[in-house]
């Protein structure tokens, strides 16, 4: 450990680069080969340009478009990450409420047990008769897209602590806040992530909808412009800023599990 | 060890049955049994798996309802959760997130106690055991003995004056249970507590117990209650001794008798 302290910052970052490289170059190389598979193909099959672009086209006829790409990203990006914050915000409570209420548990958890299985993004035509082209439909959207997966695991994560684990509390003689904060609380992260993780691969999912169904502004409003106007180029760039916001949301969900718990196993293989 | 152990209590069985579910569906899991166990005596409640003897201890830890009948512990009936017994599950109650050190401070903090007072106490423990500089180890970074060592520290940190030990060496390989079973057998005879050990091993049992109950498989009754007169400390030569060899055959003819032998 003392000989950690004595490298030089240069060479730290060496290192760390040298190990990403030898985990990661197999992945790159098999990306890359999809790009340059996709860029002969085209050219070899002669697929027209109206049809299929080619990667080179795209990625040149796009720059032109470039700040519209941004700033469509920042107003997709802003409902994404609104309507998940909110479900979280709302979501984690109300699982924990319906853990410990055998009430909540007879009422509204097998409401919301049916509602999962509707398709949320059936309410969008709804909503956006309601409240308009503007922020806030969409925001409800994506709102609800996430909120039931993470109700749902919110509740499993609190409801399943083992039988020792609560046997350990109450011959301690801890009470209910204390007995969360120490052991409940940590328990259930791992299975509340689960939910969280569900949740921000769809949060995407459901603006992009969303979007398509009604708006003036966000990348889903602009792939369905740009390919009605015969533009497919336009629209994979669109799909690639949507791709980057997805795993943007998407890592710092990861990056938020690594940092609150380090000590599980799935966090522990995926560092390995 | 500088501390000085609460008081061992005495533990009375009088006439305890379990069932588990009701009417015509009802499991009888345990019982009617009595017994009594003296201040600062090792009981091995020793049975087939599921004959009742876990049972029988959660119910005297409070964890489990109690059918008919009543447990006193130290004159008091028990009828809510006592805290102060030390209880090691049959399932780890160590906790992932937490550290070696973390997890028997785990103990003191839902206890509320200080945790920062009793850090030479647990230094003093955690050596006792072995597992000194291994403090700051992550769970999954120690082998199942001394997983298994971590748990008996969390179990005992707060200095009960009784133990309950619910298979504590089951899932361990042969000669890691060896060891464990003698820095128990140190503990016992450098504190003695009041120790109710519930094992399926008749050997283990014979080794460590001053009192050995033979439970019956399904429904469990305390069948034999068999005092072990043999010299401590109880090392492995003790096991070739001619007493240990003849408490060991009454034994495995008493088990024979039940057919699960």
């Amino acid at each position: 450990m003392a000989a950690v302290t004595s490298v030089s910052p240069v060479a730290a970052g060496a290192r760390w680069l040298a190990r990403w490289w030898s985990r990661s170059w197999l992945f790159l190389l098999f990306f890359a080969a999809f790009f340059v598979a996709w860029e002969v193909l085209v050219d070899a099959l002669e697929v027209p340009r109206y049809i299929l672009p080619k990667p080179s086209t795209i990625v040149i006829k796009s720059s032109a478009d470039l700040d519209r790409l941004v700033y469509y990203t920042w107003v997709t990006g802003t409902e994404t990450v609104l309507g998940y914050a909110v479900a979280i915000v709302l979501a984690v409570p109300l699982g924990l409420a319906i853990a410990f209420s055998r009430f909540l548990r007879q009422t509204i958890y097998p409401f919301f047990v049916s509602i999962e299985m509707t398709p949320k993004i059936a309410f969008a035509p709804l909503f956006i008769s309601w409240l308009g082209f503007g922020l806030l439909p969409k925001v409800i959207i994506v709102f609800l897209v996430c909120f039931f997966p993470i109700v749902l695991n919110a509740i499993l994560a609190f409801g399943s602590l083992s039988e020792e684990l609560t046997r350990f509390c109450r011959a301690t003689g801890a009470g209910a806040w204390r007995s969360f904060v120490k052991v409940r609380l940590p328990a259930a992260m791992p299975q509340c992530f689960v939910g969280f993780k569900y949740a921000a691969i769809n949060a995407t999912v459901g603006a992009t909808i969303a979007e398509f169904i009604g708006s003036d502004e966000g990348l889903g409003f602009y792939i369905q412009i740009v390919t009605g106007n015969m533009r497919p180029d336009l629209a994979f760039a669109g799909i690639f800023f949507l791709t980057v916001l997805g795993l943007a949301v998407f890592g710092l969900v990861t990056l938020a599990e690594r940092l609150l718990i380090p000590w599980h196993i799935s966090v522990r293989r995926a560092a390995s | 060890m500088t501390s000085i152990p609460a008081a061992s209590a005495a533990i009375e069985i009088r006439a305890v049955r379990k069932l588990f579910g009701s009417g015509a569906e009802a499991v009888h899991a345990f019982g009617p049994s009595d017994l009594s166990i003296a201040p600062g005596e090792f009981i091995s409640l020793l049975g087939p798996s599921g004959c009742g003897k876990s049972t029988l201890m959660l119910m005297i830890a409070g964890l489990l309802e109690i059918t008919d009948g009543e447990i006193l512990v130290d004159g008091d009936v028990v009828d809510a959760p006592r805290t102060d017994v030390g209880i090691m599950f049959q399932d780890s109650t160590l906790v992932p997130w937490r550290s070696v050190r973390g997890n028997v401070e785990l103990q003191l903090e839902l206890r509320g106690l200080d945790v920062a007072a009793c850090r030479e106490r647990i230094d003093d423990l955690l050596r006792s055991v072995h597992l000194d500089g291994f403090e700051d180890r992550a769970l999954w970074e120690l082998s199942g003995g001394m997983q298994q060592r971590a748990a008996l520290c969390q179990a005992i940190v707060h200095e009960p004056g009784t133990l309950l030990l619910d298979e504590p060496l089951g899932k361990l390989d042969a000669m890691t249970r060896e060891r464990i079973r003698t820095d128990l057998q140190d503990l016992w005879m450098r504190r003695r507590p009041t120790v109710v050990f519930v094992t399926h091993s008749i050997e283990e049992a014979i080794q460590l117990s001053t009192k050995i109950c033979v439970i019956t498989p399904r429904p469990g009754l305390i069948d034999h209650v068999i005092d072990i007169d043999l010299p401590w400390p109880r090392g492995l030569d003790a096991r070739r001794g001619e007493g240990f060899v003849s408490h060991l055959a009454r034994i495995q003819e008493i088990f024979h008798g039940y057919g699960v032998l």
